[in-house]
């Protein structure tokens, strides 16, 4: 899980071109939107992309989207949780 | 028809830290490098964000765009198989990103255009202003142009033969143009041409030169590099001979058999 966690940062660090931003910056538990890490909507559809090109995880229904996007650990949850 | 210029602002100008002219990093984060050259300088240009409420036009050109978006979305189509494209680049590879951006600074809602025509792109951009200020339609308009040059590019307009005797280019060039004179006013737009066919140096000079102390640049992009709106940059520098004592620049700009264009900037004394 830890290991999911450091990957997870690394990736969104890279694809979301988070500046200045290291993974020991992120607090896996803070909010991703809104005061935490600040992303917005855009940010949102790329982290559905990260999900699936690199872990095969599709959100199965925007309904899911929520809880699952609300931190860097239950992102990595919802990974453990439906990956092949 | 004529406009005054205050002040003209290259990419090589701007000194302030980016974190100061583009403060967001959301929208800093997800700009390209053409994209983050044509803002700072058009931002500089205007000295600072707050300033950018006082223009009632936004007119900028490229002939390329912004090329980097546009390859690496267009790379993620092949790489990915057309599955799971990643919306930024296509988002930020859209010609009018940079005046857009430039507005969303400022949540500035004016007049915002952006022209792609090849090389003519600057001088329409340059001609839409005059035309907002001869209607009384616009007093204060910003006027810009930016193109990139990428590693993808270099190459194919190398293996096309390209650059054998021209060096390639690229830039960012902004300008405050105002309706009235200021004491800011460095100099005046007062010819903008489209010749229908192509002018000799002595066409250029009989044509449009009004004095003896004059200075043609003839061909722009041999003298500042092969882009499309290498003459934005021969703007800039006609502008600073112009603060330098000299009384008219005419420039004359024919890029690979195009309909040529020419400008006639002069002092404001």
């Amino acid at each position: 899980m830890e290991q999911l966690i450091q990957e997870l940062k690394e990736h969104l660090i890279e694809e979301l071109n988070l500046e200045e931003i290291t993974p020991e910056d992120i607090d896996a538990e803070a909010p991703l939107f809104g005061d935490g890490l600040g992303l917005d909507s855009i940010d949102a559809l790329e982290i559905i992309l990260i999900l699936e090109k690199y872990y095969g995880v599709k959100l199965a229904n925007s309904a899911e989207a929520k809880p699952v996007f609300q931190s860097v650990k239950t992102l990595a949850e919802y990974i453990m949780k439906n990956r092949g | 028809m004529k406009c005054y210029i205050d002040r003209v602002t290259t990419e090589h100008d701007v000194v302030t830290d980016i974190k100061l002219l583009i403060p967001d990093a959301g929208l800093r984060r997800r700009m390209s490098r053409v994209i983050k050259s044509a803002v700072t300088t058009a931002v500089e240009c205007v000295g600072g964000i707050e300033n950018i409420g006082s223009y009632d036009a936004i007119i900028t050109a490229t002939g390329w765009g912004c090329l980097t978006d546009s390859e690496r979305f267009l790379r993620n189509i092949i790489v990915d198989k057309e599955q799971l494209l990643n919306p930024t680049p296509f988002i930020q590879s859209t010609f009018n990103t940079v005046g857009g951006q430039i507005a969303l600074l400022n949540h500035n809602h004016c007049y915002n255009v952006t022209y792609v025509n090849r090389s003519h792109s600057f001088e329409d951009a340059l001609l839409d202003a005059m035309m907002r200020i001869a209607d009384g339609e616009s007093e204060n308009i910003l006027v810009g142009a930016f193109d990139e040059q990428t590693p993808s590019q270099h190459r194919i307009m190398e293996r096309m033969g390209i650059f054998r005797n021209i060096n390639d280019g690229e830039g960012a060039v902004f300008a405050q143009i105002r309706a009235h004179r200021s004491a800011e006013s460095i100099a005046q737009v007062t010819a903008i041409d489209f010749p229908a066919h192509s002018l000799s140096k002595q066409e250029c000079l009989e044509k449009f030169a009004t004095s003896e102390n004059v200075v043609l640049m003839y061909n722009t992009y041999t003298l500042h590099g092969l882009y499309p709106t290498v003459s934005a940059r021969c703007f800039a520098e006609a502008t600073r001979l112009i603060q330098n004592g000299t009384k008219e620049v005419i420039v004359y700009n024919e890029y690979f058999g195009a309909t040529p264009t020419v400008l006639r900037i002069q002092c404001v004394g």
